[in-house]
């Protein structure tokens, strides 16, 4: 009786909050977590319309298994967290595959590279890396570096390169303006959105990139993926089984191109 | 200027929502502030301990935290919980509007129970003993005789806590919240002009608290307007 109660009583709560429950409904809805402030990859437009590489890969993959979408922006910050605490149920946010993030969530396979590159003043000349491609870590003495908080890239120099002197931001453009403003001497983060939103711009006139493309596995992953909760082994078949659907059509190349001269992705993942 | 083409009607609906949780933090502030301090003057021992372990809480711990500790933290227990009653329910999700608005009256109403409290502290001794003297009831005293005293003197304070409470709206984008900072934040990484867009967002806040501090002023000389001649 006193059991009846409390569950009523619950089923009142829940019914004043949003409740998801288990089982097939006729479409299936899923929620997708993305910054929505990342362009070229996923970022608002001024119409308030979400556009760019990852919500094309989301969309994409949407309409192959036949889910209905809904976006939810989400800090970068709090992406993990949010998904594990069922805000939304993929992270379709450019969002790297590596072993750390595997340790709380799962990932489909890749739909994008996933690179860093270092990147500051043409004015200061910088010996930052020898032949082989291998960071001097006594060159990276007396540089501050901005990264931003809990990205490949930031893990990446923790592992490296320990003793640099890093300033972690939130969010990617606090980090180009502190690099104008010299604040920071460097900065590590992803070259195609460097070209795209900075070096190609007027403001990014005076920057250039120092050193090589890293890409390591290790650090970075092999790719860039869609974020899942663990356990979701039947939504991960056909999360995969889209993306490779998308690969083989050249549909996923045709995202890429309309910002890119370039595809982002490798053909090996469609097999 | 141009910059901001396309962005005004997102920064007119972002300065809704800002007044959409003005508003509602605004009542559960004074709510959670007069629940404070009636515990703390209450002569219940245990109401006392409550209301001190929630005012050095959240007057203890930096916003940004609680605000995140209840967004995510009410999501996993609430899930939890309608689990145990209902294995089928997959979670239970508390909106970002409702765990800001919350975790902000919350912070806020710790900063107001202090103030109240001082402000039924003031009341004058004598004006409660001669409504007792009239035959009025304990009930009849708070309302006719204890409110009106105390919000006067809480009154200049109470401007300060709504002046924290709409800047502590802007700290609501972290979870997700469509307010005037994430539009802003969204408009940056379009169009790459961080300070124009910034600045639109400092007009609208500087605007709330605005209306506020005149307010409060209007307030001060409506509470003063039986006195006033005295001074």
């Amino acid at each position: 009786m006193k059991l009846t109660a409390l569950r009523n009583m619950a089923f009142g709560l829940s019914a004043a909050l949003t409740l998801g429950t288990a089982g097939a409904a006729s479409a299936e809805k899923l929620r997708v977590g993305m910054e929505c402030t990342y362009a070229p990859f996923n970022y608002k437009t001024a119409d308030g319309e979400l556009a760019g590489y990852d919500v094309d890969v989301a969309n994409g993959v949407a309409g192959i298994i036949g889910a209905e979408l809904e976006f939810v922006c989400q800090e970068w910050d709090g992406m993990i967290p949010a998904l594990l605490a069922n805000k939304f149920d993929l992270i379709i946010a450019s969002m790297s595959i590596t072993e750390k993030r595997m340790e709380k969530i799962d990932f489909s396979g890749p739909y994008r590279f996933s690179t860093g590159q270092m990147l500051g003043p043409k004015s200061k000349e910088m010996e930052l890396f020898d032949a082989t491609g291998n960071p001097i870590s006594n060159n990276f003495k007396g540089l501050r570096v901005g990264l931003e908080r809990a990205t490949t890239y930031s893990n990446w120099f923790e592992e490296i390169l320990p003793d640099a002197d890093v300033v972690l931001y939130d969010g990617s453009e606090p980090l180009y303006l502190d690099l104008q403003n010299g604040r920071v001497d460097l900065i590590m983060t992803n070259p195609m959105k460097a070209h795209l939103k900075f070096l190609s711009k007027e403001d990014g006139a005076g920057f250039e990139f120092k050193g090589p493309v890293i890409d390591e596995e290790k650090y970075f992953g092999i790719g860039v993926g869609i974020g899942l909760r663990q356990g979701q082994d039947e939504l991960k078949g056909r999360l995969n089984g889209a993306l490779k659907e998308l690969i083989n059509s050249g549909e996923l190349e045709e995202y890429a191109l309309k910002i890119f001269p370039f595809k982002l992705h490798m053909d090996e993942w469609g097999q | 200027m141009d910059a901001l083409t396309g962005w005004w009607d997102d920064y007119l609906w972002g300065a809704v929502v800002v007044g959409q949780v003005f508003v509602c933090s605004l009542i559960l502030m004074i709510v959670f502030g007069l629940l404070g301090a009636m515990a703390k003057i209450s002569n219940s021992r245990t109401a006392q301990k409550i209301a001190s372990a929630y005012t050095v809480i959240f007057r203890g711990t930096p916003e940004i935290l609680v605000i995140l500790l209840l967004y995510f933290g009410s999501a996993i227990t609430l899930t939890a919980i309608a689990q145990i009653f209902n294995p089928e329910i997959r979670f239970v999700d508390v909106p970002p509007f409702w765990a800001g608005t919350i975790a902000i009256s919350l912070i806020v109403g710790s900063y107001a129970t202090e103030t109240f409290r001082g402000a039924f502290l003031g009341v004058s001794p004598g004006s409660i003993e001669a409504a007792r003297a009239l035959g009025m009831s304990n009930l009849q005293t708070f309302i006719y005789v204890r409110i009106p005293e105390m919000w006067r003197l809480a009154l200049p304070p109470f401007g300060n806590h709504m002046l924290s409470l709409i800047k502590d709206t802007a700290l609501i984008s972290i979870i997700g919240l469509n307010e005037t900072m994430f539009v802003a934040k969204q408009a940056i990484t379009v169009t790459g002009k961080p300070f124009t867009m910034y600045i639109v967002v400092g007009a609208i806040y500087l605007g709330f608290s605005t209306v506020v501090t005149l307010a409060v002023m209007g307030l001060e000389k409506f509470g003063e307007r039986t006195t006033a001649g005295a001074k």
